[in-house]
């Protein structure tokens, strides 16, 4: 089986702050930068199922030229090449990255039994390219796939992740497009020596500008706001021993301890 | 980056090593036996090497200059490029490559310790002696533990020594990173400091942690002096430039760590210090010196979830602690309080960095 | 005269509360609301919406992706384009909002948390809630909106005259993906969404090796142990313990967390809990903005600390 695999760089931004500078931008410049979360799982899946099966699994990336470092992560942990469609500024409309996708796809003849994608991506959290992409290309396509139970050239049978801890088990023929969900598998542990030694295989580069560059947007950001303030908890300060007593009141006065 | 490899080809089974491991008997873990299966390329299971803590004894003890140690590092080295690392060490290595500390804490966030603090603490660049203060992950990141950084800084202050910090630009050290096996981001690490250290003519180094200093001083290959924290007040007190005013009326026992005295000869510094407290009753534990007894927090073990049905040796500490009726157990290593305070909090025995001592008598 | 498309979200025969945030939004645009909704429950939909089309199929095949475009064109050739069309920011809104934009080539933006309508701009969030971006879209087109869970509930408004109904009977059913069945997770005995208190632990717990401490914890203090999704995904608790959008949604008397830091999904399992007790080392972790009690520290040493106060309580009481 071929599988091709959408990876993004994203930056970590657990514990940091965001500035939105005078000019309106997002300072991002002192950021560390990944792979996206959901795209490490998707990764893993795709070369699990070509580890057990055979066949390849080609990674790909929408991005600026310093999204080759995901490409490079994808290979070291096994996929056999890389492709980087660049794309210098970043396009927030998740259709006209679909669409400059699909152009590419088809423009460039690119063969495959299955696209995968990670459910969404850690920055826009839009969650929607695996979808758009999979319409234009007129695919199957399931979002949200928490475990592949078959998979072969034919199509796969796989479980959608659902509210309420309940899956939903569908069939899906193949030539198709999924969108993995965290927590389907465990990603490999990747060496900084296995990246060194990745970066060894040739990735190609393809210039966005050649397919479209995604045409105009449909959508458009106007400006970046910070979060509207909610009030905030009340917060309990002092002393390990009387914050641990305060707390132990709280409990006291909802009657949930005695 | 200058690191003798191990030589298991000189190994002749004697055992010494297993004889002195703090894991032998306790755990599967058995040295000799892993460093025949080396020697024959036999396959190792996933989980054992994990036990090591990197205490050294085993390196100090070999009468054939095998490296025990060093072998096991080689042997976890192969098991990272091979992808067979515990879940978390994993997370740790792969936040170290992220944020430069095994937390995957904002990197931003590592001299948080220094602005929270009343003291303006100066960036080593600017800085006239430019001697540089190297915190330490735990010490940066962990609540409990970065009272220690502040009061070594204070102490400093009072003794007139200039200092400075990297803050952000400072990375993990990489002394447990190695150990873990990750040497490719172990050379990142050592990269990147030396060339921060580089960047700002740094002349001296002080660690706060024995394990920075035990990899700074003898795997990075610096020009510059690197000394422990304890060494430098030992020798300010030495020299008349620091005397303390309170009394400290209590029984304290002192744990030696072992990346301080065992593998690097510091045994009586901190002692020294604790002597020159006033009303301090020094006792030591029965195994101390170059015999401590290792905490087994060092060696990576701080990640790694090991199965251990016996009583750690942390707990046994304690338990020593209390039965001489001791008031302290005094350490001057972060892992070693982090290692100790559990056991302690459980017994209700008390736990203090040197640091946090002198503190209370400055 | 255009109108404002609500596609509802239902599963295993319940028309979802979520649906609720879809009228509110189409209260707040302004146009008339057409409910299309697949044979079987539409809720209080005849309540809300002017018109409620009802697609004779069951709800697998109604919200597959696959056939959502059918049943759109349909729609729209009996009463021409929606301005805009409303799903819930589901696992199944989701993936048929973005087919959808796909297959007509609309503007689509997911997750939508906020609306002025002065300005016609949508708020959706980035970087897990840490920043908003304000979107415009092109008004000539067809806008295709998700919108996030408890949004904009409170704006629905229910309608005076009774509701239009609509028939579709039949629709093209693509053989590409197939519906097989429900799963459900293995229960394991506990069922958080009964308990009148939990304790919540997240990925500041550190280690597997932590959770029986937790566990104990959770015993002194008669609470339930739960977890949010990364303690799952590690498999330190199972599946049963969820708490989040993917796992259950709970309304606890008291729901203490520790070491979750308040990411959205998880904070859509439990916003609804009476009192919201938030530990966590990170004084900037979101979860603060949304607790009614909060503390800054180390959720190791919170943990043992209550445990020490609470077996000396025992000790001088027995």
């Amino acid at each position: 089986m071929h599988i091709l695999v959408f990876t993004k760089r994203v930056p970590a931004t657990q514990e940091e702050e965001l500035r939105i500078q005078g000019d309106g931008k997002l300072d991002l410049s002192r950021l560390p930068f990944k792979m996206n979360d959901y795209d490490n799982y998707a990764v893993e899946a795709a070369l699990r199922i070509v580890e057990k099966s055979g066949g390849s699994v080609t990674a790909i990336t929408l991005g600026d030229k310093e999204s080759d470092e995901v490409l490079g992560r994808a290979i070291a942990m096994g996929a056999n090449d890389g492709l980087l469609l660049e794309q210098p500024e970043v396009l927030h409309d998740p259709y006209a990255r679909a669409f400059l996708i699909s152009s590419f796809i088809k423009k460039e003849n690119i063969a495959f039994d299955a696209v995968f994608t990670g459910v969404q991506s850690e920055d826009d959290q839009f969650g929607a390219v695996g979808g758009i992409l999979a319409a234009l290309l007129n695919l199957p396509y399931s979002s949200m796939v928490i475990g592949i139970d078959e998979v072969d050239e034919a199509g796969a049978v796989v479980r959608r992740e659902l509210e309420g801890g309940i899956h939903e088990r569908i069939r899906v023929k193949a030539p198709c497009v999924l969108s993995i969900q965290s927590g389907i598998n465990e990603p490999r542990y990747v060496s900084i020596m296995g990246i060194r030694k990745a970066s060894s295989v040739e990735r190609k580069v393809f210039k966005a500008d050649s397919y479209g560059g995604g045409g105009s947007p449909l959508i458009r950001v106007v400006r970046w706001v910070y979060p509207p303030k909610q009030g905030g908890a009340t917060m309990l300060r002092g002393e390990l021993e009387s914050v641990c007593k305060d707390l132990l009141g709280i409990l006291k006065e909802k009657g949930v301890w005695q | 980056m200058s690191v003798e490899a191990s030589k298991v080809l000189s190994c002749i089974q004697c055992g010494e090593c297993t004889g002195i491991c703090p894991e032998s008997g306790r755990t599967p873990f058995n040295v000799r036996r892993l460093i025949r299966k080396k020697l024959l390329h036999f396959s190792v299971e996933d989980g054992l090497p994990w036990y090591c803590t990197s205490c050294g004894a085993c390196t100090i003890k070999c009468p054939r200059r095998v490296k025990p140690s060093e072998a096991i590092i080689e042997l976890r080295s192969a098991f990272v490029e091979d992808g067979r690392v515990p879940a978390t060490v994993q997370k740790a290595l792969e936040n170290t490559m992220m944020q430069r500390n095994p937390w995957g804490r904002s990197r931003s966030k590592r001299a948080a310790w220094a602005e929270k603090s009343d003291m303006q603490i100066p960036h080593v660049a600017e800085t006239k002696e430019k001697r540089l203060l190297f915190s330490c992950c735990i010490l940066a990141y962990d609540p409990r533990c970065m009272v220690i950084p502040v009061n070594v800084a204070r102490i400093f202050r009072k003794a007139g020594l200039e200092f400075g910090i990297l803050g952000g630009e400072e990375a993990c050290c990489g002394n447990e990173i190695r150990r873990m096996g990750e040497t490719g981001l172990f050379e990142d690490l050592v990269e990147e400091n030396k060339t921060g250290f580089d960047e700002y003519g740094v002349r001296e180094i002080i660690t706060l942690s024995p394990h920075c200093m035990n990899t700074l001083k003898k795997e990075y290959d610096l020009n510059v002096k690197v000394r422990h924290y304890t060494e430098v007040v030992a020798e300010l007190i030495g020299e008349g430039r620091l005397t303390f005013g309170g009394s400290y009326e209590k029984k304290v026992i002192y744990h030696d760590p072992c990346f301080l005295g065992r593998q690097n000869g510091i045994l009586d510094e901190p002692r020294s210090i604790l002597h020159a407290v006033q009303g301090l009753q020094l006792m030591e534990f029965r195994q101390s010196r170059k015999d401590s007894l290792c905490c087994e927090g060092g060696g990576g073990r701080m990640f790694v979830e090991v199965e251990c049905t016996t009583q750690r040796n942390s707990e046994t500490r304690v338990i020593e602690a209390s039965e001489r009726q001791a008031d302290v157990i005094a350490t001057a290593c972060p892992f070693c309080v982090m290692t100790l305070e559990d056991p302690a909090t459980d017994k209700g025995q008390v736990v203090r960095e040197v640091s946090e001592i002198l503190a209370e008598v400055l | 005269m255009s109108y404002t498309l609500v596609v509802a979200e239902v599963r295993r025969g319940v028309f979802e509360e979520r649906n609720m945030d879809s009228f509110g939004i189409s209260t707040l645009l302004g146009k008339d609301i057409y409910l299309v909704v697949p044979d079987g429950s539409s809720g209080p939909g005849e309540m809300f919406a002017s018109r409620v089309i009802t697609v004779r199929t069951g709800e697998e095949i109604f919200s597959n992706p696959l056939n959502i475009k059918g049943i759109v064109e349909q729609i729209m050739s009996e009463n021409g384009k929606p301005s805009c069309i409303v799903f819930t920011h589901s696992s199944s809104g989701m993936e048929c909002a973005a087919y959808l934009a796909g297959a007509f080539g609309f503007p689509l933006i997911t997750d939508i948390s906020g609306f002025d309508k002065e300005k016609n701009i949508f708020l959706k969030s980035y970087y897990s809630d840490k920043i908003f971006g304000e979107f415009e879209f092109r008004a000539d087109k067809t806008l295709v909106l998700t919108v996030r869970s408890g949004s904009f509930r409170k704006s629905a408004v229910v309608k005076g005259a009774a509701a239009a109904v609509d028939v579709i009977e039949n629709i093209a059913i693509s053989g590409d993906r197939t519906f097989i069945e429900y799963v459900e997770e293995e229960q394991a005995g506990i069922d958080i969404t009964k308990a009148d208190f939990l304790l919540s632990i997240g990925r500041g717990a550190g280690s597997k090796d932590e959770v029986p401490e937790y566990e104990e914890l959770a015993d002194l203090l008669n609470a339930v142990l739960s977890g949010s999704r990364p303690v799952i995904d590690k498999a330190w608790l199972p599946k049963s313990r969820q708490v989040g959008i993917s796992g259950k949604t709970v309304k606890p008397k008291v729901y203490l967390a520790m070491g979750i830091s308040g990411a959205f999904h998880h904070m859509a399992g439990m916003k609804d809990s009476e009192c919201i007790i938030a530990v966590n080392k990170d004084s900037n972790a979101p979860i603060f903005e949304s607790a009614h009690y909060g503390f800054v520290g180390d959720i190791h040493k919170v943990r043992d600390k209550l445990k020490a106060i609470v077996k000396e309580a025992t000790v001088h009481k027995g």
